[in-house]
C-alpha cells in the first residue's frame, strides 16, 4: 500500500475521478510518474486535470512555469505544488 | 506566375514572429532561413519536428529553398516517424537537441542571432514545388500522403484571409493551440499569418492560463486559432482573456452552445473552418449563424458520379468530399457526417454525424458521441452514446433525444461521462470509445 498524506489521497481521488481512470486511488504510487510510463496520461488529460485543480484548489497551472515538468512528475510533486499555491 | 514570395507584406524591421525570448523581425527570419538553408544536408525530404512554431517555419522555409519536401507526420509516435522515414529514402529529421528520434538520422537546429545571412530580398518559391506532404491515418493504418504544392498552400491562406476579412498592413497577431505539423495548423497558424504580414506567436499554449498569457504577449488584433477542446477549457475556467478579434476553430464540430458562450465571454466572433487533409481548408462559417458552410472563393463544389468533389485551380485533380453534404443553389452546404459513419439499424439508415449533431443541440450537453459497439450474436446491435452534460440526468437527455430521433436510434445505454477520450486533435478514436463504454457500463445503471 502506498504511503500517502491526506492531501495526496484527496488529489489522487480527484485525478481518478476527473480522468475516469480505472484504478483505485489508494494504489497510485505517490512518487511514480503521472504521464508517460506511470499512469500514462497525455496532454489532453493535463488540460482536463488543470481545470479540475483550478476549480477545486483555485490554482491555475501554466506550462510556462519553469517548474511545470517537476510539478507534473508525480502525485507527490503535484500535491506539494498545490499546497504551496492553493487559494481555496 | 511561376513563383510566389516566401512571405507576405512585411516591413523588413516589422515583427514576423513572437518567440519565447522576444520578437523576430522579417529581416531576422530571412537571415535565419538563409543560414539554415546553407547548412542542410543534400537530401530530398525532411521530417520537421521542431516544436517552436517559429523554428518550424524557419526549417520549412529553408527546406523549400533547397528544394526539399517537408514531411508532416500525423503523430509523433516513434513508430509512425520511422515508418514515414523508411518510405522516403534518404530523408532525415530536423528536431530540437533534447528531442532526438531513435532510428532516424537527426539534425539539431542551432540558434544564432545574427543577421549575417540577410538575403536583401525575399526569396521566391516555384508554385508547382511540392512544399509539404501531410500524412493522414489510412484505413489500414498505413500513413497516407497528401501532397501540398506552394501554390495550394498560398492560395488557401489568401482565400481564408479574404473570407475572414484579414487586411494586410493592419497590426494583427495569431496565437494557436493547434500543432503546426497538422494540416489545419500549417494552414491557419503558419501560412495564414505569414501570407498576410501578421505576427505569428511561436508557442503552443495548452492550459487556459497559457492561452491568456500567449495572447497578452502580442499586440493589435488578436486571432486565436484553436479547437473545441481548448475553447471549452477557456470557457469553463471563466477566464478573462485580453481582447480577441477572432476565434478560429477546426478539427472537430463545435457545439453551437459553446460557440455562443465563447462569443459572450470573450466579446468576439467564433468562426469555424471545414476541411480535410486531402483538400485543405474548404469552407468557413460563423458557428452561431447556423449550420451552413460557405465555400472559400477559390473552391468549387461539383457533383460527380461518386458524390461531391472539391475543385480548385491549385488542386491537381478534383478531391472527393469524405462527408455527406447537401449543397444548395448558391453553393453553400450542410455537412451530415462522414460517409464512412453510415450505420444501419434494423433497416434504418443514419449517419453517426447526424446523430451527434442532434445530441449536441440539446441544452446542457457539452460534448457527446454516438457509436456502434461490436456486433454480437444475431440480436440487433444498439447504439451507445457517451454524453458530457454536468447537472443533467441520463433520463433528461434521453427525453430530449426521443423528441429528435427515430426510436431505433435511441442509445442503449446512454452513459453520462465526465469527458470524452479525445486525442490531440480533438478526434475520438473508436478504440478509446469502446474502452470508455466498457468501463462505464460496468458501474452505471443502464438507462433503457
Amino acid at each position: 500500500m502506498a504511503d500517502m498524506s491526506p492531501q495526496e489521497r484527496d488529489l489522487a481521488a480527484l485525478i481518478v475521478q476527473t480522468l475516469k481512470l480505472k484504478v483505485d486511488p489508494a494504489t497510485i504510487q505517490p512518487e511514480a510518474p503521472l504521464f508517460g510510463d506511470g499512469l500514462g496520461l497525455d496532454s489532453i488529460d493535463a488540460l482536463e486535470l488543470s481545470l479540475a485543480i483550478s476549480q477545486t484548489y483555485g490554482y491555475q497551472l501554466k506550462s510556462s512555469d519553469p517548474e511545470i515538468k517537476a510539478i507534473f512528475s508525480s502525485l507527490r510533486a503535484l500535491s506539494n505544488a498545490i499546497e504551496k499555491n492553493r487559494s481555496k | 506566375m511561376l513563383d510566389a514570395p516566401l512571405i507576405g507584406p512585411y516591413d523588413p524591421d516589422g515583427v514576423l514572429a513572437r518567440e519565447a525570448d522576444g520578437p523576430r523581425t522579417a529581416r531576422q527570419f530571412l537571415s535565419d532561413v538563409s543560414r539554415l538553408a546553407d547548412s542542410l544536408p543534400d537530401r530530398p525530404a525532411v521530417l520537421n519536428l521542431l516544436s517552436s512554431r517559429y523554428e518550424f517555419l524557419v526549417g520549412f522555409a529553408a527546406a523549400m529553398l533547397r528544394g526539399q519536401v517537408t514531411l508532416l507526420p500525423q503523430s509523433r509516435a516513434p513508430q509512425t516517424l520511422r515508418r514515414i522515414a523508411g518510405e522516403y529514402r534518404d530523408s532525415y529529421c530536423l528536431t530540437n537537441q533534447d528531442e532526438p528520434v531513435e532510428g532516424i538520422e537527426s539534425l539539431f537546429l542551432r540558434r544564432h542571432g545574427g543577421l549575417a545571412g540577410w538575403p536583401k530580398r525575399i526569396p521566391h518559391i516555384p508554385l508547382d514545388r511540392v512544399a509539404a506532404i501531410a500524412f493522414t491515418s489510412g484505413s489500414t493504418g498505413q500513413p497516407m500522403p497528401n501532397r501540398k504544392t506552394w501554390r495550394a498552400l498560398t492560395a488557401v491562406a489568401l482565400a481564408t484571409g479574404a473570407r475572414l476579412g484579414l487586411t494586410t498592413g493592419r497590426q494583427s497577431a495569431v496565437v494557436a493551440t493547434v500543432p503546426h505539423q497538422h494540416m489545419f495548423g500549417l494552414e491557419a497558424s503558419v501560412m495564414l499569418p505569414i501570407m498576410h504580414g501578421l505576427v505569428m506567436h511561436a508557442g503552443r499554449p495548452l492550459f487556459p492560463a497559457d492561452i491568456r498569457d500567449a495572447l497578452a504577449e502580442v499586440a493589435g488584433t488578436r486571432i486565436l486559432v484553436t479547437t473545441p477542446l481548448h475553447l471549452r477549457a477557456c470557457v469553463t475556467e471563466g477566464l478573462r482573456l485580453p481582447p480577441v478579434g477572432l476565434i478560429l476553430s477546426a478539427t472537430a464540430p463545435l457545439p453551437r452552445s459553446l460557440a455562443q458562450a465563447a462569443e459572450r465571454q470573450f466579446q468576439t466572433e467564433v468562426h469555424e473552418i471545414f476541411g480535410f487533409a486531402e483538400a485543405g481548408s474548404v469552407a468557413e462559417r460563423r458557428t452561431t449563424d447556423g449550420d451552413q458552410w460557405q465555400p472559400l472563393d477559390a473552391v468549387r463544389l461539383t457533383q460527380g458520379s461518386a458524390g461531391w468533389t472539391v475543385q480548385a485551380d491549385y488542386l491537381p485533380a478534383p478531391v472527393r468530399v469524405p462527408d455527406r453534404i447537401t449543397v444548395d443553389a448558391d453553393g453553400r452546404f450542410v455537412v451530415h457526417g462522414r460517409e464512412a459513419d453510415q450505420i444501419n439499424i434494423a433497416g434504418h439508415r443514419v449517419s453517426l454525424g447526424d446523430l451527434n449533431q442532434k445530441l449536441l443541440e440539446i441544452e446542457g450537453v457539452q460534448d457527446g458521441v454516438f457509436f456502434l459497439p461490436e456486433e454480437e450474436g444475431d440480436c440487433v446491435t444498439r447504439l451507445i452514446a457517451c454524453v458530457v452534460a454536468p447537472g443533467k440526468t441520463a433520463e433528461e437527455i434521453q427525453q430530449a433525444l426521443r423528441r429528435r430521433l427515430d426510436p431505433v436510434f435511441l442509445p442503449r445505454p446512454l452513459l453520462l461521462v465526465p469527458q470524452l477520450p479525445r486525442n490531440d486533435t480533438g478526434k475520438l478514436p473508436r478504440e478509446a470509445l469502446l474502452k470508455l463504454a466498457g468501463q462505464q457500463a460496468g458501474g452505471s445503471p443502464h438507462d433503457a
